[in-house]
């Protein structure tokens, strides 16, 4: 398991490093590289197998029946990266350190670079694909974070934003990707996908899904047409560029690449669009990282062209070019860092990184300025430096490939000329930063940095060149457990000499050098020639524009749509609702009586429809008297409530009973601060337009009920009935479902009715409104504000009301009742004492504070829950016995009780807060207006 | 439709057809308290529509015992049992937007215009 | 006999549901519409008693017993803002 560790390890370490800044501005630093050095030790066990072929896989079942488990595999692939991120991760942690200013949260950096680190770990180590997909968009935006660090800046908001929107698109296309793959192969996966390859290669679908993974791997890796994210990326702190250019981020697309290079290669879609893709991007980027006067511009797309290097070689297909590839990823991966953090360095020291300005610093940094050089003759490809030895491979693979294809020397050229690029700015990052002159109105004087800020660059170029002329001996068995990883079975033969006689490679690296040193010495019309060319080719700007389109479009969407005017939206949406029903019902065929065998009505139910009607009718009528239109309504819901008792169901009558209630109390305490009457604003055809609209919709839904009545049906209702008793140990089936066979639902509701009420109590909290001082007919109100009779009355009828409740609840289970009920009975009994005897009354002896009662209520649902969870059963089984209680008689007790009463608490808690606050909002508004208390 | 003025099912579906139309007159008024009372007619009728679709029985609610002769369906009494207490909290928020809405906008006119009144139409409103 | 009882007894307690009725929706007062309500609570109560009576069944004298109480505070949250606009002060 201990691969889970490594991955989780970093995350928790985020919150830890954020945590341990307060004590101090360099905890976070050493919070972070411990974090880092303990995953790097969780992962050590697990070091040897892949050295020994073999391919740990370590599983946690998740989700199995959607075939998602959590599991990590450690091939040679997953090895190399893994070691690369923690590795690399550790230098730029040590790096950072010292770059961060006194002024940047330290706290925030080690968090975010931690979390980076996480999530990417968890992208080189998973074996199930949607897995490996999350993650993924986990560095998305962790690197939004990371490269937003500097929030104040401009240009960092907009190149996160950017990095985010590109690299995220291409997460979505890859989520489309690899469902499709998924059902390819039946398996998310990676040892099966990687095992079906032919399978995959023949599938119909196999052109679409590898277009949309490409666009994934492409958009992440910077690849052209998406490279353009990459430069603005570099708003970011040197650190994080070093770490997310070199080692990670945009590593993340060429792994991807690797990753599936043994099912998706060896075909002409493959080799047609990695081909292209990666050769247009070696090529464009070489070209402008010659000409960017930013120390990191230039880097930024020279990692763009190295990209497209990586990119071309697993387009080429072959196992040599793969392990080519390989070899590049590691070489790029340490002179890339070193040469961004020496940029840092160089920034930290000038406080500028314009090339036109920063000269002749050998003078001052001589250090630093030779540990640049070995890095850029890296980068360049001179013998003796790494990177020689995987350009040499690359342009051999070139050549190899180009013998069997009809375009046999264009390739080979077009990489020349990149390679010629590679040098002349390589040259020009030496030179012009070290040599050219003096330095030209710095900032700052530099000198050298720190002792330990260049020890991760000694590091990484003491490998440079260390692999650079000892080939054999240091990162063979690693590139080779790594290509293993990447082909899934042994590399071909390959020779990691330096050299090998005089072969194409050889001259084209020759050419590649002496072209690019000529191209810098003539330099100056080049330049001049690319001022001129500027914006030509500016990828930002159409990515700019088709943004500031999309935006436009959605504007233009959201103002048909949003009208701004309730009534005319309401108009639409009912309108809509009836055509959709209308042409659906008639659509269909169907006739509008089914053949159910109907119940006659008798003279009672005919005289309370008609009342009912009439009611209804009449709240229409009056509904601009406002305080008249709310008695009628009182009566419309007791007109309902007999609805529920008349067809057998008593539950629903008594909860319709007691919401009635509450919310004439609701509306009358809303209806204080608000006109008293509606003025008669609509115009006659309006009126009679609303009219219209409002007899369709009750036609419709009269004609619907009448059609689904009349209509036979199969329940499950038979289910419940059955179980209710043995199952749920109570006889009132409604209850049963509620707490019992659907309580989850119920611990919904609940929770919403909860969420509802903490909402008004917010939404309450500095509300001030004025209340009018006399009723809407101009008289003063009375002067008694607790009636002395009705104080009386309602405080003799709280006991009363209280047992009603504890009666309605304890039978609930067994006979119509319940805890909604309950609940909302005790919620009227105590609100009728704010009625009458006043809030100061009330509270002198009830708490105020109604959150714990909510909180309580809630706590118990869950707890109860996961009680029954605990003893082995599904959650919210419920469990019973018998108990006889004297007098009372046989009564049953069921742990649905408990929950019961955590539903009781949530209503009595959420019905209270809404009322009395909303009460006291009154308060609140008068506080002068006080009266002799005469109770 | 009333082929057969005398069940009870045409009765319930004139009923739930009443209250839809009321409520929809109501909550296409231009004030926000009209509109709240309209959204309560209007979960009336949902909530009836639901209870109903479990079919018409009289006189047998789902309490096991021995004399029942038969038992309605209790799942959609469940249902429409939570959605009653739901749709006041709904009606509580709705109302709270309301007073919101009237001590920041100084008016109760539902898409807070001053001048009051419905709606304009079409044409003019965009520079109103 | 008891059937015939419950008959006379439903057809009277319904006309007093309709003239009650009649009263809330005439008015004029409020006063008159809130006792027409509170009223109406009552004869509803009856109805109840009765469809209990007659189905023989007693799951419905809760119903009952809920509609007195929740009547007497529909009709003082009323009547209190009737008096003083402002019902918890």
């Amino acid at each position: 398991m201990n691969l889970f560790f490594v991955v989780l390890i970093p995350f928790l370490g985020a919150g830890l490093a954020a945590w341990v800044s307060r004590f101090g501005r360099l905890q976070s630093a050493w919070m972070a590289g411990g974090v880092t050095l303990v995953a790097l030790i969780a992962l050590t066990p697990s070091l040897p197998a892949p050295f020994l072929g073999e391919t740990l896989v370590q599983r946690i079942p998740w989700i199995p029946a959607l075939g998602l488990d959590l599991v990590l595999r450690l091939d040679g692939l997953g090895l190399l990266f893994a070691l690369m991120v923690l590795g690399m991760g550790l230098l730029v942690i040590l790096y950072a350190r010292y770059y961060l200013a006194e002024r940047d949260c330290m706290g925030r950096f080690y968090g975010y670079l931690l979390l980076f680190m996480g999530s990417m770990l968890g992208i080189v180590l998973s074996e199930n694909l949607i897995l490996l997909l999350m993650f993924w968009e986990l560095t998305s935006l962790s690197s939004f974070l990371l490269i937003s660090y500097w929030q104040h800046r401009e240009d960092a908001r907009t190149g996160a934003r950017m990095a985010l929107a590109v690299t995220g698109l291409g997460g979505l296309a890859m989520l489309g990707g690899f469902v499709l793959l998924g059902e390819m192969v039946g398996s998310y996966d990676l040892s099966v996908v990687l095992a079906n390859g032919e399978l995959i290669r023949s599938d119909p679908l196999y052109t679409p899904m590898l277009v949309l993974i490409l666009l994934g791997a492409f958009t992440k890796s910077a690849q052209f047409p998406f490279h353009f994210w990459l430069p603005h990326a570099m708003a970011a702190p040197t650190p994080v560029s070093a770490y997310l250019h070199s080692a990670t981020l945009v590593k993340a697309g060429v792994f991807l690449l690797a990753r599936l290079f043994p099912v998706l290669s060896g075909t002409s879609q493959w080799s047609i669009l990695v081909i292209g893709a990666g050769l247009a991007t070696l090529l464009i980027g070489a070209y402008f990282a010659l000409f960017k006067h930013d120390i990191k511009g230039l880097l930024a797309y020279s990692t763009i062209s190295h990209l497209g290097l990586i990119t071309l070689l697993f387009g080429i297909g072959t196992p040599l070019a793969a392990v080519a590839g390989v070899f590049h990823i590691i070489n790029h991966a340490t002179f890339k860092a070193s040469l961004f953090m020496a940029a840092g360095i160089i920034d930290h020291e000038c406080g500028t990184r314009d090339m036109r300005r920063i000269n002749g610093l050998w003078r001052y940094m001589p250090y630093t300025g030779t540990l640049a050089m070995v890095a850029a003759a890296a980068m360049a490809g001179v013998p003796l430096f790494n990177g020689f030895l995987s350009k040499e491979m690359f342009f051999g693979e070139t050549v190899t490939f180009s013998a069997n294809h009809t375009w046999d020397w264009l390739l080979p050229a077009a990489v020349v000329v990149a390679g010629i690029f590679a040098v002349a700015y390589s040259l020009r990052f030496i030179h012009d930063v070290f040599f050219n002159g003096d330095p030209i109105d710095l900032p700052k004087t530099p000198h050298e940095p720190p002792r330990w800020m260049k020890v991760p660059v000694e590091i990484l170029v003491a490998i440079c060149l260390l692999v650079g002329i000892l080939p054999a001996f240091t990162v063979a068995p690693l590139l080779y457990v790594a290509a293993t990883g990447v082909l899934q079975t042994a590399p071909p033969d390959y020779d990691l000499a330096i050299w090998h006689g005089v072969n194409a490679a050889l001259i084209m690296s020759v050419i590649a050098l002496i072209g690019g040193i000529l191209i810098y010495a003539g330099r100056r019309p080049l330049f001049n020639l690319a001022t001129k060319l500027e914006g030509l080719l500016d990828a930002r700007a159409v990515f700019d524009g088709l943004l500031k389109g999309l935006l436009a479009l959605a504007g233009a969407v959201t103002r048909i749509l949003d009208t701004g005017s309730l009534q005319r939206m309401l108009l639409v949406f009912i309108l809509s609702a009836l055509t959709l029903g209308t042409v659906g019902f008639l659509g269909g065929g169907a006739p509008l009586t089914g053949d159910r065998d109907l119940l006659p009505a008798d003279a009672v139910s005919l005289l309370v429809t008609i009342a009912l009607i009439i009611v209804a009718l009449w709240t229409v009528v009056l509904h601009r008297r406002r305080l008249t239109a709310l008695i009628v309504m009182g009566a419309l819901g007791l007109l309902v409530s007999l609805i529920f008792v008349k067809f057998s169901a008593p539950d629903l009558a008594l909860t319709q009973l007691s919401v009635e209630v509450v919310t004439i109390v609701l509306l009358l305490l809303a209806l204080y601060f608000l006109p008293q009457y509606s003025p008669a604003e609509s115009s006659w055809p309006r009126r009679v337009r609303d009219i219209g609209v409002a007899c369709l919709a009750g036609g419709g839904a009269a004609a619907l009920t009448w059609s689904v009545l009349t209509r036979p049906y199969e329940s499950i209702a038979d289910y419940f009935l059955e179980n209710s008793v043995p199952g749920g140990g109570g006889a009132n089936v409604v209850n049963v479902i509620l707490v019992d066979f659907r309580g989850f639902d119920t611990l919904g509701e609940i929770s919403v009715l909860a969420l509802a009420g903490l909402g008004i109590y917010a939404m309450l909290k500095d509300l001030r409104l004025p209340g009018p001082t006399c009723d809407a007919r101009g008289r003063p109100w009375n002067w008694d504000m607790h009636p002395v009779i009705m104080a009386a009355l309602t405080r003799l009828l709280l006991p009363l009301a209280l047992l009603v409740s504890a009666f309605i609840f304890l039978r609930g289970h067994n006979l119509p009742g319940g805890g909604f009920i309950a609940g909302l009975i005790t919620a009227i009994a105590l609100i009728m004492q704010y009625l009458a005897n006043g809030v100061e009354w009330t509270h002198v002896r009830m708490t105020s504070n109604l959150h714990p009662v909510i909180g309580a209520g809630l706590l118990i649902g869950l707890l109860t829950g996961l009680a029954s969870l605990v003893f082995g059963y599904p959650f919210l089984t419920s469990a019973f016995t018998h108990v006889h209680w004297p007098v009372i008689g046989d009564f049953e007790l069921a742990s649905a009780i408990a929950f019961d009463l955590g539903v009781y608490l949530v209503v009595v808690g959420a019905t209270l807060l809404i009322l009395v606050h909303l009460g006291l909002m009154h308060h609140a508004s008068h506080p002068g207006e006080q009266e002799p208390n005469h109770a | 439709m009333l082929e057969e003025p005398s069940s009870m099912e045409a009765l319930i579906a004139v009923i739930i057809g009443v209250l839809t139309a009321c409520g929809v007159y109501l909550a296409l008024r231009a004030r926000t308290f009209p509109v709240v009372i309209g959204l309560t007619l209007l979960s009336y009728a949902v909530n009836l529509f639901l209870f109903v679709t479990g079919r018409l029985t009289v006189g047998q609610p789902a309490v096991i015992s021995d004399q029942a002769v038969g038992y309605t369906d209790p799942l959609p009494q469940a249902l429409v049992l939570t959605a009653i207490v739901i749709s006041f909290g709904m009606t509580a928020f709705i109302i709270m937007l309301a007073l919101k809405a009237r001590a920041e906008l100084g008016t109760d006119q539902v898409d807070g215009r001053l001048d009051g009144g419905d709606a304009p139409n079409e044409r003019g409103r965009e520079h109103g | 006999m008891l059937s015939i009882a419950v008959s006379i007894a439903f057809a009277l307690v319904s006309g007093a549901l309709l003239l009650s009725l009649f009263r809330l929706l005439r008015g004029p007062d409020k006063p008159d519409r809130i006792l027409a309500l509170d009223t109406l609570y009552i004869n509803t109560i009856a109805l109840l008693v009765l469809l209990g009576i007659h189905l023989s069944s007693s799951l419905y004298f809760e119903a009952a017993l809920l509609i007195a109480m929740m009547g007497f505070v529909g009709t003082v949250a009323l009547c209190k803002y009737l008096l003083r606009g402002d019902i918890i002060e």
